[in-house]
């Protein structure tokens, strides 16, 4: 895992797209490292793709630029910046067969026909498609075709991969294992990828780190254990897993702990590293993982309330606890583990450890 | 068994009667070719092959349809390649200007032949173009360009845009991805206008009365001045070869499909 970029390969600098009021990139401003795995997470409309499109060079920035390695490429046509992409949808030449497909990069570059040959068998054998070779894409189901159009981008030995939702066509559980060939593949070759999808899950299981975005903002950036402990604003606390939110009052801060009060209760809350401590008497809000919500049998823990709802997911259950002073709260727990019978209208007892609750930097 | 209903009897009647009203007259000229008569009529009292003789024999009947057959390839040539660079053209651009631009090339559907026919010798006659086979291929491919581009345009809505996409993004440059993902796309679109074209001028007869003189005698001018002046059954024969190579053509079409 790398902290931040050691050997940073692409600047984006306060690059902004409008399309007629709405701003789709609004000032981003980006460093992605040498052999990084960068994904963009957002919601549709936050402007991931226009982002990687501009930096594949297929939209045309409003203002700001993009430098790859110091060279200046705002400007550059798509074609000359030696960026592989993946489509989503694949966009497979449908006239041409597998190997002509991952051939066409190459020919275009003028490489001599035996060198074509070995790379193109090369490219086969990476993402295990060697007896595809001769088939026309129209033969190749959709996880075929996502390998071929892998191969095909990879071929020529991009500089940075580019990769625009590859897994959202395909059925959940070849997805996941799509997602392992993925990772695999970027430890293996080395390249850039940059990722952009909707999906946390997929974005927490690959990347080294995730810029989330939200209307055409970056949101936060980091590392994805960081990001999901420690998000910075309501937004990626609820966008990347799920949260409960409590309005709070700080009393009093020390040493990384921050003491608030949420009407009548009073917590300890955690604050991110490095954050400036609140003035007290301030209203912040404070975010808290249903996974860290602990329930039992009444009077074992701290807060007392009642099941509202719940809802069984196999390996978990999800439950809507009521309490007087907190409201509803969302809690997850481990199915094989449940001490207490979840049961709607039954009373129970909830709380959690002091360095569960997280401390938001929006109000 | 159940007994067909007066309805369907009606329906089935209509529509044969319906086929016969539109294949008969075509029919018709077949007895015609082989009267044994100087005139047009049906055959007396032996079938005769002397007018296919005529047709074959007369240097006249074969440089009209030489001519006829040549202005047809040179118009399906330039139409086809106009009515392509066009359709591809506003297919990248996709935009407001591209739309208007496509209805404008369609509008000589629109226009009643005899109007622009007018027009041709209008403008012809300016540009010196009267009685040329120059000047016929010209006005040709301005009848023909409608049917190209949109034949090419329908067989560019099916091409995902993000397939010329990918050709940049693999290192193609434009005219590069243009020739290897986009014209392959469009070709089965490129061949049909081509057909079109051919047939659209091998046909065309408004035009040609206007704008050609003696020099450029096409088939169906030389069929449209058989009938006014001589009635001469060789018409019939041409039109009956026509018939025949149209059918000869559609089979061998529908074989190669199956």
């Amino acid at each position: 895992m790398s902290e931040m970029p050691i050997q940073p390969l692409l600047h984006v600098r306060e690059a902004t797209k409008r399309y007629g009021e709405v701003r789709a990139l609004d000032g981003v401003s980006l460093e992605i490292g040498d052999g990084e795995f960068l994904t963009l997470l957002g919601p549709s409309g936050s402007g991931k793709t226009t982002l990687l499109t501009a930096i594949a060079g297929f939209t045309e920035l409003d203002a700001g630029s993009l430098t790859l390695g110091g060279t200046e490429i705002t400007q550059m046509p798509p074609d000359k910046r030696d960026f592989g992409m993946v489509f989503q949808g694949y966009a497979l030449f449908p006239t041409m067969t597998v190997a002509k497909n991952i051939a066409f990069p190459l020919k275009i570059r003028k490489w001599s026909r035996a060198d074509i040959d070995r790379r193109v068998k090369e490219c086969l054998a990476l993402v295990q498609m060697e007896d595809y070779a001769e088939r026309m894409p129209s033969q190749l189901s959709g996880g075929q075709q996502q390998r071929v159009a892998l191969a095909r981008a990879l071929s020529f030995h991009p500089k940075v991969l580019l990769l625009d939702e590859p897994l959202s066509a395909l059925d959940k559980k070849l997805r996941a294992d799509l997602q392992w060939e993925l990772k695999d593949l970027h430890r293996k070759i080395g390249v850039t990828f940059i990722y952009v999808t909707h999906d946390q899950e997929e974005a927490l299981s690959m990347s080294d780190r995730i810029v989330i975005l939200e209307s055409g903002r970056i949101q936060q950036i980091g590392e994805p254990d960081e990001l999901y402990a420690h998000p910075r604003t309501s937004f990626v606390a609820d966008f990347l897993g799920k949260s409960n939110f409590f309005e709070v009052t700080v009393r009093g801060a020390g040493a990384g702990q921050v003491t608030c009060t949420a009407g009548e209760v009073e917590m300890q809350v955690q604050q991110r590293n490095g954050a400036a401590a609140p003035a007290a008497g301030r209203t912040a809000r404070v975010a808290l993982r249903p996974e860290r919500v602990r329930l039992g049998p009444c009077g074992s823990e701290r807060f007392s309330g009642t099941i509202r709802q719940h809802s069984y997911l196999g390996e978990r259950s999800q439950v809507i606890v009521e309490n007087e002073a907190l409201g509803r709260v969302l809690v997850s727990c481990p199915t094989w583990k449940s001490q207490v019978e979840l049961r709607q209208g039954q009373p129970i007892s909830f709380g959690w450890d002091d360095d569960a609750p997280i401390l938001l930097d929006d109000a | 068994m159940k007994r067909p209903s007066f309805f369907r009897i009606f329906m089935n009647t209509g529509a044969w009667l319906v086929l016969a009203f539109l294949i008969l007259p075509m029919l018709v000229v077949i007895p015609v070719s082989l009267t044994d008569t100087s005139y047009l009529a049906m055959p007396k009292e032996a079938l005769s092959l002397r007018h296919y003789e005529n047709y074959f024999s007369d240097a006249r009947w074969l440089d009209a349809t030489w001519q006829s057959f040549y202005i047809g390839v040179l118009t399906a040539l330039s139409a086809t390649v106009l009515g392509t660079v066009f359709s591809i053209g506003c297919w990248f651009l996709s935009s407001r200007a591209s739309t208007i631009a496509r209805w404008v090339l369609i509008t000589p559907i629109l226009v009643p032949p005899v109007v622009q026919s007018l027009g041709f010798y209008r403008f012809w006659v300016q540009l010196g173009l009267i009685d040329t086979v120059t000047g016929v291929v010209l006005a040709h491919t301005l009848l023909a360009l409608p049917y190209v581009s949109i034949s090419v345009f329908a067989a560019l809505a099916n091409l995902d845009r993000k397939i010329p996409q990918a050709a940049r993004s693999l290192g193609a440059s434009v005219p590069q991805t243009v020739w290897a993902v986009v014209v392959p796309a469009a070709r089965p679109g490129i061949l049909t206008g081509a057909v079109f074209a051919f047939i659209v001028s091998f046909d065309e007869i408004v035009g040609v009365l206007f704008i050609t003189v003696r020099k450029v005698q096409t088939l169906p001018k030389m069929i449209w001045q058989g009938i006014q002046d001589n009635i001469d059954p060789t018409i019939a024969a041409v039109a009956t070869l026509l018939v025949l190579a149209t059918l000869v053509l559609m089979l061998a079409g529908s074989l190669r499909k199956t």
